[in-house]
């Protein structure tokens, strides 16, 4: 049998402050097709890999590159700002960006299928999770970008609204691990917890400072001011190193210790793939996630025409490692099962509370937030140190 | 003043006054994931079939294509300057003689044709949102010109009361005023009953009614 062979474009930042995360999704990604590829299928995919390094201006330029080369499709992205800087070259060129990371929502764009967790996937069950569980009150901290910005406003006013306060936000530029301070007000204003968005070095930094104070205070970091995020996952808890590894919450829609035979066969097969790591994470799920969609929706359109599998994509449903995932017809976003994990000394997270079913995207928190934004005052603090 | 943002527009109807020419874009579909419906009236001799008196202000939005000349015959309120229903310009030809129909209409917000789906959720933010905004700062302005309009009577009541209380301005203001919070009154509105009692007596005699506090005495 002939086998349609397409090229797919391939865009994580490998290097650069976010690296570890990026280098698992383009693990996850490579996994994908190398599954394709060997599989019987009618198509076979050629990645073409690229690498931002992390800077705005060579997303654009490479995804320019990828599209004017007759790629239609390109697997990438992990931080929102990348996406928003290469949504404009997608749509002048009529492509699909199949975007594998969870983010903040408030966006649909037609030429980005979303297989992350959109924010009633992750923040809203982990600020149910805070409000019953842990506490009423929190310090906000993170990277200075659209991603903190916006998932810290969901969390204040979902945590608000259940009557907890949010007492500081602090934002730190992507990178900065000068944490020092941000430690410093946290030990001071004493929260019930501290909500991270931080990503890459800037939180591992902060991971570890914030442990090392609190020890040094005789505090029991984790039992006494836990740190919940949605970003953590489990290639960054060796980064964080094995004194601060363990008692961070995490909300995710993936774990790497989930029991399944589904994730039992992935993990095999990416453990055996890439034995010089890193792990697998949330995000490297979703991005193998987006290469196995991506290949049914091309069988079944029979091209590679961005409409048309954009249409095709939204009769597939996957038994994906964390269970199935299906594409809302309306929102190009994914059905997930949300979940709450805890790290711990091994480098794994254990589950703490999982939906019982995959639920649906709500990108723009139509059925999950109030009409109304809260009148809330405005927090006690907020700094942002560029 | 700080105002209340809508934020979540689950529920709502969007009214599209266009002819169906692929100009309208993304816009229902963009709509629809934010939870708003759309529905396109009937132009017929030039003019949308609109239920004006039916529209609820806050549940539907008007779309007007500026490039249908005089195509919604809604009434602005000539002292607000405000529609019935917040609305949204669907702006074609940039001429400024459509571009001041649609403020004629009380637009708070515009779409570029042919509508990019990206647009739409600000669009309607910042439309609904300045009308809600308008709404608020009217109410205000209304409430202001009422308390103006009262200033007169307080000023009498006070002249009054210096004259036949022997209090000085400060004295009768506060007097006032005291009184004016315990009856749960505007300052101007509780004058205005003041002075309104005092120029229609009862049998007991014209009497200011109010007793000094600190003091045996009954004003005469």
């Amino acid at each position: 049998m002939m086998r349609t062979r397409y090229r797919i474009g391939v865009m994580f930042s490998t290097t650069g402050s976010y690296s570890v995360v990026a280098r698992s999704m383009l693990n996850g990604a490579m996994l994908a097709f190398r599954e394709v590829n060997d599989s019987a299928d009618a198509i076979s995919l050629e990645p073409v890999v690229v690498n931002p390094s992390g800077d705005l201006a060579s997303y654009r330029s490479l995804s320019l590159e990828l599209l004017g080369s007759d790629i239609r499709h390109v697997v990438g992205c992990y931080t929102s700002s990348s996406r928003k800087e290469v949504i404009p070259c997608f749509e002048k060129f009529d492509g699909l960006l199949w975007y594998p990371s969870h983010y903040e929502g408030f966006e649909s764009s037609d030429n980005v299928i979303y297989t992350g967790a959109a924010p009633n996937q992750h923040v809203l069950p982990l600020v149910d999770y805070l409000a019953s569980r842990v506490g009423s009150s929190a310090f906000c901290v993170g990277s200075n970008y659209i991603w903190a910005w916006e998932n810290n406003r969901i969390f204040r006013e979902a945590l608000t609204a259940r009557g907890g306060t949010v007492t500081a936000e602090r934002y730190l530029s992507v990178g900065d691990t000068e944490v020092d301070q941000v430690v410093a007000a946290i030990i001071d204003q004493r929260p019930d917890f501290v909500f991270n968005n931080l990503i890459g070095t800037s939180a591992y930094a902060f991971f570890r400072a914030f442990r090392a104070t609190c020890r040094a205070r005789g505090i029991d970091q984790a039992a006494q001011i836990p740190v919940a995020s949605c970003t953590l996952s489990e290639p960054e808890l060796p980064e964080i190193g094995a004194d601060a590894v363990d008692g961070h919450l995490s909300s995710s829609v993936y774990f790497s210790s989930l029991n399944s035979p589904e994730n039992a066969a992935f993990s095999r097969a990416y453990a055996e793939a890439f034995p010089d790591g890193p792990v697998s994470s949330a995000d490297a799920e979703a991005s193998y996630v987006a290469v196995k969609l991506l290949a049914a929706a091309l069988a079944q359109a029979g091209t590679d025409d961005a409409r048309k599998v954009r249409a095709a994509v939204a009769d597939q449903r996957l038994l994906a490692p964390q269970g199935e995932v299906r594409i809302d017809r309306q929102t190009f976003h994914a059905w997930l099962t949300p979940r709450i994990g805890r790290s711990a000394a091994n480098g794994q997270f254990e589950v703490l509370l999982e939906s019982r079913e995959p639920i649906a995207p709500d990108p723009y928190l139509v059925q999950s937030s109030p009409r109304f934004a809260s009148a809330m005052r405005s927090p006690l603090l907020k700094v942002v140190q560029s | 003043m700080s105002s209340r943002l809508l934020q979540n527009f689950k529920g709502g109807r969007a009214i599209v006054v266009t002819r169906h020419g692929g100009c309208e874009g993304a816009l229902e579909t963009t709509l629809a994931k934010l939870g708003v419906s759309t529905e396109y009236p009937e132009i017929v001799d030039g003019r949308a079939q609109i239920d004006v008196a039916g529209l609820q202000p806050d549940r539907d939005i008007l779309f007007v294509d500026a490039d249908l000349e005089g195509v919604v015959a809604i009434e602005v309120d000539p002292a607000s300057r405000l529609p019935p229903a917040p609305v949204i310009g669907l702006v074609g030809v940039e001429a400024p003689s459509r571009l001041k129909a649609l403020v004629n209409l009380g637009a708070t917000s515009f779409l570029r044709k042919p509508v990019h789906g990206g647009a739409v959720y600000t669009s309607l933010f910042m439309g609904i949102n300045q009308f809600l905004l308008r709404a608020e700062m009217y109410e205000r302005l209304q409430d202001l010109e009422e308390r103006r309009r009262g200033r007169r009577a307080v000023i009498r009541a006070v002249i009054l009361l210096m004259r036949q209380n022997g209090l000085d301005e400060d004295g009768a203001y506060s007097l006032l005023r005291r009184e004016s919070m315990r009856a749960r009154q505007s300052m101007e509105i509780y004058c205005e009953e003041f002075m309104s009692k005092w120029a229609k007596p009862d049998t007991s005699g014209r009497t200011t009614g109010i007793t000094l506090r600190g003091g045996n005495k009954q004003a005469i």
